[in-house]
């Protein structure tokens, strides 16, 4: 019996409910506390170290990620796939022969018809590749010539959470680690005052879908890999900075005073999650220092500001993110996710699109103009993109002037730029429909396997084991897109 | 010496084989074969190495003066005889022979003959005599060589070289695809049994004619249809199935390989093509610069071995260092500024700068101190020092910076002397130095001195005043 009561009291134990009565659980303060105490739910060390971890597999293209999530779903048939086919045949109804049993969402599965739609907007050819992108993104296609455009990505999730979930888990099932918690796993944190894993969000006008922290969680991986979610204005990261009457030598005191009793701890208990917790305090002090003057954008230039827009000096606008995840980047933050909510255009899509376009246009287009001319387009590689497509065909009532478009899985577009991508290329083809993809599909497994593999790291190799079975971001599926590798 | 019946038996058994040898040499182009006995030709591989063996140990108690066992001579001769005819029935099986095999053709049958005159020497008692041993020292040369050949007919002509000499010869700008990139392919992984000397199955592929001519499977290659072609299907089987290329126990073809094969036959199988021909969104352009950039985990493989303990040591809250992958020896390195600078941090990796090749300084209040420390650093190739106080005295100290393919100093003091110094930087291939002293004509003469290096001097103008003017899309919803 002391032999069992003695288990039961194991140091991990003793931790957690530290970890319970010490923070009250306050949603924000998860992402101190993710901070604060890593390895909470580590299980087995030995997994861990039968492979050099924090460490690429092989010399990696890129050593960071800048995710510009578009969360909603943009239009493809808006954005990047040209299709005169439908301005053509407009209000047919989409052939059987190309649906093909397609599901549908429960905002359209009582629909007699499909009647297709035309684009919202005209398409025009840019740069050298010639590359068909939309009157709505003028900024983006002045600079077709960096860019990498996918149009036949799919998925199979149909609705939002799943399909958000799949593109940040590798999973529709949420629980998953997100995949910047993957590659901070893989490849550890490159400044040692920032998490490696930094998460920035904004609204458009445009009709949104909620976002959750489960995005950005670390899932089972040790939860110093969670994205840390950076708010806009006076506190970036929440009970961060003292209280009102605390110096900064007042925190170093206390500090030191708890890493004292910590390090008797930690003599008496062996309990080297200690030791970690006692670093952490350490960084979240560093934090104190490095996080405001990362956030602190008043020192970048005129130029700067006008080459992102006026709105990047308004905190919690894209604008800002765009040019804040910059700053993260030169900082060495690893996996910078933005997110920008308002893209669900089921309805009234010429002016909701317009104006989501209008947030992030110039915004997308200067953060690569700027990391092109800081030579940080070397080794940081962009993403732009929503988590499914949209539907060729009319949401609700056939009426050409406002009308909306459902959820689509089968064939969607995004671009990369950077990071080892090839610049300039347009990959993938869809049928005249804009409906199946035709060519080179890449589904969101072969997009995790090929951003690792920028990373430097082999997406079959970085797992973690968890009851009872190794777990990888790309589960059991995914190939690399050599073709899309510069 | 005494002569049993059993001996005479022999003897007459050595003299037939001999003549029936003999005979086939003489008369080669008018034999055809029986299937059968051209069978009896695959044993050849399996019977030469008694042979090899015994004519080996006679030939050790001859040279010794030592007493030969008749019946050990015997077998010898006769095992002798038996290879040399079973490898003139295997050899019949290719329709023209190579150099090599017409060379161990003769040597091998050479063995033979010599084996059995000094066997009939031997009999005679003049085994000890002068020319009796310079024959056995000759045979010894003759079977060294033929074994020789034999191999590399076999294993092909490189199987014994060394391994320095089989490393692929450097791929040269804009390569020709098939002379530059699938030949080479070739000749590593299949010209070994496709050459003139062996030619399995027919098939040679030891020119883009021969290969296209195809072997005793038809076509190998069907033009511009990559899935359809005999190579590339066989080179795709499974392992273990008795058709994948190359052969069992031989090593495969790694995938990129079979890649570049596959891409150039779909896009028509040229041997004229080049690089630069080829679109940019085609997947060979990617293929073969990989393979022309040289894997760096190779190029890093001579730096000296640095512990872990060592990085650790090193290794701060403001300092990152990191291997650049796995084991590598190869390190990158972040300096962040701390609350409070101090330059040891700095100078403090100086045991370890001939393992950097990365290291980014950008941002921080650096001096001739730490610019001393970088410019120790030989094979630095990826160097950061943009948003620092450097002028153009401590651009001079990069001089010596021989590996430097990446150097960035936007948003520095530097002037038109650092120009000179960017010249002469064989290595270099992209800066980046916009908001600097340099003068627009020292931008201009660097430009046209090194045009294959990027120079990043900002966003263009044009760009900057289209992103600066008004935005585009409130038009749109005028409309």
């Amino acid at each position: 019996m002391a032999n069992d009561k003695k288990n039961n009291e194991s140091p991990l134990k003793v931790n957690r409910r530290h970890f319970f009565s010490q923070l009250s659980v306050g949603i924000g303060s998860l992402a101190l506390g993710s901070l604060l105490i890593p390895d909470l739910f580590k299980s087995d060390t030995e997994s861990l170290s039968s492979m050099p971890l924090g460490i690429p597999h092989f010399a990696p293209k890129a050593k960071r990620i800048i995710y510009l999530f578009q969360a909603g779903a943009p239009s493809q048939l808006e954005t990047f796939d040209h299709k005169p086919t439908l301005r053509k045949r407009m209000g047919e109804d989409l052939p059987e022969s190309i649906r093909n049993g397609q599901r549908l969402t429960g905002m359209t599965s009582e629909q007699k018809t499909f009647p297709l739609m035309p684009p919202a907007v005209e398409f025009h050819q840019h740069g050298k590749s010639g590359a068909w992108i939309s009157d709505f993104f003028p900024h983006i296609a002045k600079i077709a010539d960096e860019i990498c455009i996918i149009k036949s990505m799919h998925t199979e999730a149909i609705n939002h959470d799943p399909a958000i979930t799949f593109f940040q888990t590798g999973s529709q099932i949420s629980g998953r680690p997100s995949m910047g918690s993957w590659m901070s796993y893989g490849l550890g944190s490159e400044n040692k005052n920032l998490p490696s894993f930094v998460v920035l969000t904004s609204r458009g006008k445009g009709n949104s879908q909620g976002l959750y922290s489960k995005l950005w969680s670390s899932g089972f991986l040790d939860s110093k890999h969670q994205g840390v979610l950076l708010r806009s204005g006076k506190d970036p990261v929440l009970y961060l900075n003292d209280p009102d009457g605390i110096s900064r030598s007042d925190k170093r005191h206390l500090l030191d005073q708890v890493s004292s009793l910590n390090k008797l701890h930690h003599v008496e208990t062996g309990d080297d999650e200690i030791e970690s917790r006692i670093a952490q305090y350490e960084m979240a002090y560093r934090m104190q220092m490095s996080v405001p003057d990362v956030m602190d954008v008043s020192k970048e230039p005129e130029s700067i500001i006008k080459l992102y827009g006026e709105d990047c000096q308004v905190p919690g606008t894209y604008a800002a993110n765009a040019l804040q995840a910059r700053r993260l980047a030169e900082n060495g933050v690893r996996f910078i996710q933005l997110y920008h909510q308002g893209w669900d255009q089921h309805g009234n899509l010429h002016n909701e699109m317009a104006g989501q376009a209008k947030d992030v246009d110039q915004a997308s287009a200067a953060l690569i103009m700027d990391l092109k001319q800081r030579g940080m387009l070397e080794d940081t590689l962009v993403i732009w993109g929503g988590e499914f497509g949209r539907t060729n065909y009319c949401q609700g009532k056939f009426d050409p002037k406002n009308y909306g478009r459902d959820h689509h899985p089968r064939a969607f577009s995004i671009f990369m730029a950077g990071g080892g991508v090839k610049p300039g290329i347009t990959y993938g083809e869809t049928d005249e429909f804009g409906y199946n993809i035709i060519e080179n599909p890449v589904h969101i497994n072969d997009f995790h396997a090929t951003l690792m593999y920028a990373m430097g790291l082999d997406h079959e190799q970085l797992t973690y084991k968890y009851q009872g079975r190794r777990f990888r971001l790309t589960d059991v599926a995914g190939n690399v897109i050599n073709d899309l590798i510069a | 010496m005494v002569y049993n019946n059993k001996n005479r038996w022999f003897d007459y058994a050595i003299f037939g084989l001999t003549v029936f040898l003999i005979f086939c040499l003489l008369f080669e182009q008018y034999i055809e074969l029986p299937s059968v006995v051209a069978w009896l030709g695959r044993w050849h591989p399996m019977v030469l190495h008694f042979p090899i063996v015994l004519l080996l140990i006679v030939l050790f108690l001859g040279l010794t003066g030592r007493p030969i066992p008749r019946s050990l001579f015997v077998v010898a001769v006769l095992s002798a005889l038996v290879t040399a005819i079973s490898g003139f029935f295997l050899g019949t099986e290719s329709d023209s022979k190579g150099e090599l095999l017409v060379w161990h053709q003769w040597m091998g049958a050479g063995v033979a003959l010599i084996s059995v005159f000094w066997y009939t020497l031997d009999g005679v008692g003049l085994g000890q005599k002068f020319y009796s041993k310079a024959l056995q020292i000759v045979l010894i040369v003759l079977i060294g060589f033929t074994g020789h050949y034999g191999g590399m007919v076999t294993h092909g002509e490189d199987f014994l070289a060394l391994p320095l000499n089989k490393k692929r010869k450097a791929i040269p700008e804009n390569p020709m695809i098939f002379a530059d990139v699938v030949n080479p392919i070739l000749d590593q992984n299949c010209v070994a049994c496709h050459n003139p000397n062996k030619k399995k199955g027919s098939l040679l592929m030891t020119s883009w004619a021969s290969l296209l001519k195809g072997g005793e499977s038809g076509k190998t290659i069907l033009v511009g249809d990559s899935g359809n072609s005999e190579l590339i299907r066989r080179l795709l089987l499974p392992l273990d199935d008795e058709e994948h290329m190359p052969p069992d126990g031989k090593k495969p073809l790694s995938p990129d390989e079979i890649k570049i094969l596959e891409r150039w036959i779909a896009l028509g199988a040229s041997d004229t093509v080049r690089l630069d021909q080829l679109a940019p969104e085609e997947s060979l352009v990617g293929l073969v610069k990989n393979l022309m950039e040289p894997d760096p985990l190779v190029k890093w493989a001579d730096l000296p071995k640095v512990a872990d303990s060592t990085l650790q040591n090193l290794d701060s809250d403001y300092v990152t260092i990191e291997r650049v992958s796995g084991n590598s020896q190869a390190l990158r390195i972040d300096v962040y500024l701390p609350p409070v600078y101090d330059a040891k941090a700095i100078t403090d990796l100086k045991r370890i700068g001939s393992n950097i090749v990365e290291l980014d300084l950008s941002g921080l209040p650096i001096g001739v101190e730490e610019m001393a420390f970088v410019a120790s650093c030989a094979n630095l190739e990826w160097l950061e020092l943009d948003r620092t106080p450097i002028t153009d005295a401590e651009v001079e100290m990069l001089r010596n910076l021989k590996q430097l393919r990446m150097l960035k100093i936007y948003n520095t003091k530097i002037g038109d002397q650092s120009a000179a110094v960017l010249k002469e930087m064989e290595n270099l291939k992209r800066v980046y130095l916009w908001e600097t002293g340099l003068s627009s004509a020292a931008l201009v003469e660097l430009k046209l001195k090194r045009p294959n290096v990027l120079i990043d001097t900002g966003i263009d103008e044009e760009t900057k005043a289209f992103f600066v003017a008004t935005d585009t899309i409130a038009k749109i919803e005028d409309k």
